[in-house]
């Protein structure tokens, strides 16, 4: 026999009801934040129960779908496999620095971070905030200009190279009869043979951003070293106004005044994306880029990335050929889990670094030569379907003939020298004032010199 | 023991402001509220702004570096700067025009979304649409409206013969660029207040005025415009300190260029602390531009006081 019972009135919804329906008082309230606060300030001093757990938290600067996928897989199996916890934040690597300041000066700082300016790693360093990776560097081999020692510390782990190269329309190349251009006259004859109507012909030719913007530092200045010029000399003086180097930048301006005809307007506000856009779209025969072109484009239109042909910025007389630097990073920071991010890196680097390259498998071309001949590497799919692409991005490396400069790594040794002529946007400003103004080339010349010597002592 | 104190006006409706021990509650979310407010306002505006302050008498790289005190080394530093009279130059340019034109405009539509016209509120809900949209949202448009070859104002001045316009790679168009689109963001704004201002005005005035023999510019200028003065200065008031501020649209749209055309305060300050490893130079520019702007305000007053009631 069922005994029926009744409830009691403290645990029904009608009790509860009653008891809701009393009066609130405000000692009633007062009463319940106190009994709150109390609670809450036994709980902060009581023992943690999980701070056995180590944990280090990463800031990851790659914020694609598969590349976030592949770092927190990364994280994950370091857990299994040490039970230590990394916490992996994204943040697209632009802000990056900014995010580890803040992460610094909140008193929470990260253990590892990504950046992609070595200006930002130098000032960290400088600041003491980094921990030396020596012991994990020197266990490879590296390729050239990429470790950028800072008094004699290798404070950061480049994980690409992000080579700034110029890519085309290989099949319009070929229907036209056209071979890649060795020189400036054969690159503007090549454009104007594309250009036109029709599905052989593109509407326009390139586009080199002239903005003040890191873009246009990055896309738009191949040219300028293919054709001998730099920035300083090894005592830190500013050479671009001085004799063969005067003469080589004022030739890249007079070139580069013919090449604005073949580009569409905005050039001078053009940012990131904009030429990938217009070649993608078919608007453009060719785009200086890395190997993220042929990435973005392949996973929706591989018909059209198999057409992507690349070849590096020609001098004027066709003597030297040069890429842009360029360069993503990992640093360890100095905190009181320095040494377990240490653990982490070295674990990553043998057990995870491929599988993370092989998320952007074209764009993220390593840093270090030993992976160039490992098969794991070798086995993405779309390294052998683009080795005609491949193949010219490890030649950059070790072709003593390709010229690999940028702005923010001129100089003798790393130093934030560099990085302040490249936020000054000195060298943008002077293709300004050759384009917009259309100011003489030996008066652009001077005055960017001048504008690279007030940042440098700033 | 009960205190009541009395309201006049309120003893014959039986209503009365007490500070019995019941009301002392309303009292106190009232204080609460208001040093909430202090609080909030203390830690997200008084503090940031000291900080600022401090940061323009230090010289630092970035914000961690550790700071060296300077004195007033950055404010001469800046005041020699050609760069940033050339920028103040260009903000008050910017901030000009762009007032001016919210304001004309603002007070025309206002005029008309006060007549007599067909569908008046839903003209009036349109009319304020564009400052509902996000800065970024607008200028991510207007940035493909000018593309070329597919922005659809790019096509449009095309095929009315003007060719390809190059916003972005002239001087002046980038500056009628950046005032085009912050009087069309922000010129409702100016609308919504002299429609409200506008409902406030006697008819009488305006029948009055018509028996008298005035035509339709003289009622406006010697009605409207006197009886919205308090409105129209706090307009205008607001619109300066928002445009000699604004930073997003211009950011957005040109980047501050080219040739730095259309960089003023606000860009060259953010240019400065977060690009060009001189966060002391930053604070000094934001602090000057601050103290130009307040100097600016009391002048305003002084030529325009608000307390003109009686």
């Amino acid at each position: 026999m069922t005994k029926s019972r009744k409830p009691e009135k403290g645990v029904t919804v009608a009790g509860a009801l009653d008891r809701m329906s009393s009066p609130v008082s405000r000692r009633k309230v007062m009463k319940g934040i106190g009994a709150g606060v109390g609670a809450a300030a036994v709980g902060i001093h009581a023992p943690f129960v999980h701070a056995k757990q180590k944990e280090i938290r990463f800031l990851n600067g790659e914020p694609t779908v598969e590349s976030v996928r592949a770092m927190k897989f990364a994280a994950a199996q370091y857990e299994k496999e040490t039970g230590v916890k990394v916490q992996m934040d994204t943040v697209p690597v632009g802000k990056a620095f900014d995010k580890l300041q803040t992460a610094i000066k909140g008193g929470r700082s990260y253990d590892i971070g990504t950046l992609f300016f070595i200006g930002d790693v130098i000032i960290l360093a400088s600041e003491g905030k980094l921990a030396p990776l020596n012991d994990i560097i020197k266990k490879y081999e590296w390729g050239p200009r990429i470790l950028f020692p800072i008094d004699g510390n290798n404070y950061w782990y480049p994980y690409d190279y992000n080579l700034c190269w110029i890519n085309y329309r290989r099949d319009l190349y070929e229907k036209a009869g056209l071979k890649e251009p060795a020189n400036w006259d054969e690159f503007l004859d090549n454009m104007a043979a594309l250009t036109g109507e029709g599905d052989d012909k593109t509407e326009k030719g390139t586009l080199h951003p002239i903005s003040s913007s890191s873009a246009t530092n990055y896309f738009t200045f191949g040219f300028l070293w293919a054709q001998g010029a730099k920035l300083l000399d090894d005592n830190w003086n500013v050479v671009l106004d001085q004799g063969d180097v005067k003469k080589a930048t004022m030739d890249y301006l007079d070139f580069f005044t013919r090449l604005v005809d073949h580009m569409p307007t905005g050039i001078a506000q053009a940012e990131w994306g904009v030429g990938l856009r217009g070649f993608r779209s078919g608007q453009l025969s060719h785009t200086p880029g890395t190997g993220r072109a042929i990435d973005v484009i392949r996973t929706t239109d591989p018909e059209m990335a198999q057409k992507i042909g690349v070849f590096p910025f020609p001098s004027g007389d066709g003597a030297n050929v040069a890429v842009n630097h360029g360069y993503d990073g990992w640093v360890v920071m100095d905190t009181p889990r320095t040494e377990e991010a240490l653990k982490f890196m070295e674990w990553f680097s043998d057990e995870h670094l491929i599988n993370f390259l092989h998320t952007s498998a074209v764009h993220y071309q390593p840093t270090r030569m030993d992976i160039y001949e490992d098969p794991r590497w070798l086995a993405h799919p779309a390294l052998e379907e683009y080795k005609h692409i491949t193949d010219w991005q490890k030649r950059f490396l070790t072709d003593d003939n390709v010229i690999i400069r940028s702005i923010d790594t001129e100089g003798p040794e790393p130093d934030l020298r560099a990085g302040k002529i490249f936020r000054s946007y000195a060298l943008p400003e002077m293709l300004q004032n050759k384009i917009v103004k259309g100011m003489d080339s030996s008066e652009a010349v001077d005055i960017a010199a001048e504008k690279l010597r007030k940042a440098m002592a700033s | 023991m009960t205190q009541s104190v009395s309201i006049p006006g309120a003893a014959k409706s039986g209503r009365s402001r007490s500070t019995s021990p019941q009301s002392l509650g309303g009292d106190g979310v009232i204080y609460a509220l208001f040093f909430l407010g202090l609080a909030l306002t203390a830690v997200v505006i008084i503090y940031p702004a000291f900080y600022a302050i401090e940061l323009s008498f230090q010289k630092a790289e970035s914000f961690i570096s550790e700071p060296e005190w300077v004195g007033f080394d950055n404010y001469a530093r800046v005041l020699a700067d050609t760069e940033f009279w050339e920028a103040l130059w260009r903000g008050i340019i910017f901030a000009g025009f762009a007032i001016v034109f919210q304001v004309i405009l603002g007070i025309a539509f206002a005029m008309l979304l006060d007549a007599a016209i067909p569908m008046k509120r839903v003209m009036r809900g349109i009319a304020i649409l564009p400052y509902l949209l996000p800065t970024l949202v607008v200028a991510l448009t207007i940035r493909w409206m000018l593309n070329d070859p597919i922005g659809v104002i790019t096509v449009g001045l095309q095929n009315l013969g003007f060719g390809i316009v190059d916003w972005y790679g002239s001087p002046t168009l980038a500056m009628v660029l950046v005032i085009s689109a912050s009087v069309w963001l922000w010129t409702p704004f100016v609308t919504v207040a002299f429609l409200a201002g506008l409902q406030s005005v006697p008819d009488s005035l305006y029948e009055a005025a018509k028996v008298d023999g005035a035509n339709a510019w003289q009622r406006f200028w010697h009605i409207t415009l006197p009886q919205l003065r308090p409105v129209l200065t706090v307009v205008i008031l607001l619109r300066a300190i928002w445009m000699f501020n604004k930073f997003d649209i211009i950011w957005l749209l040109t980047g501050g260029g080219p040739l730095r055309s259309t960089e003023h305060l606000p860009v060259m300050a953010y240019r400065k602390a977060f690009q060009a490893y001189d966060v002391g130079m930053g604070a000094t520019i934001s602090t000057i531009s601050f103290l130009i702007l307040s100097v600016a305000v009391i002048i305003y007053f002084r030529l325009f006081p608000l307390d003109t009631k009686d």
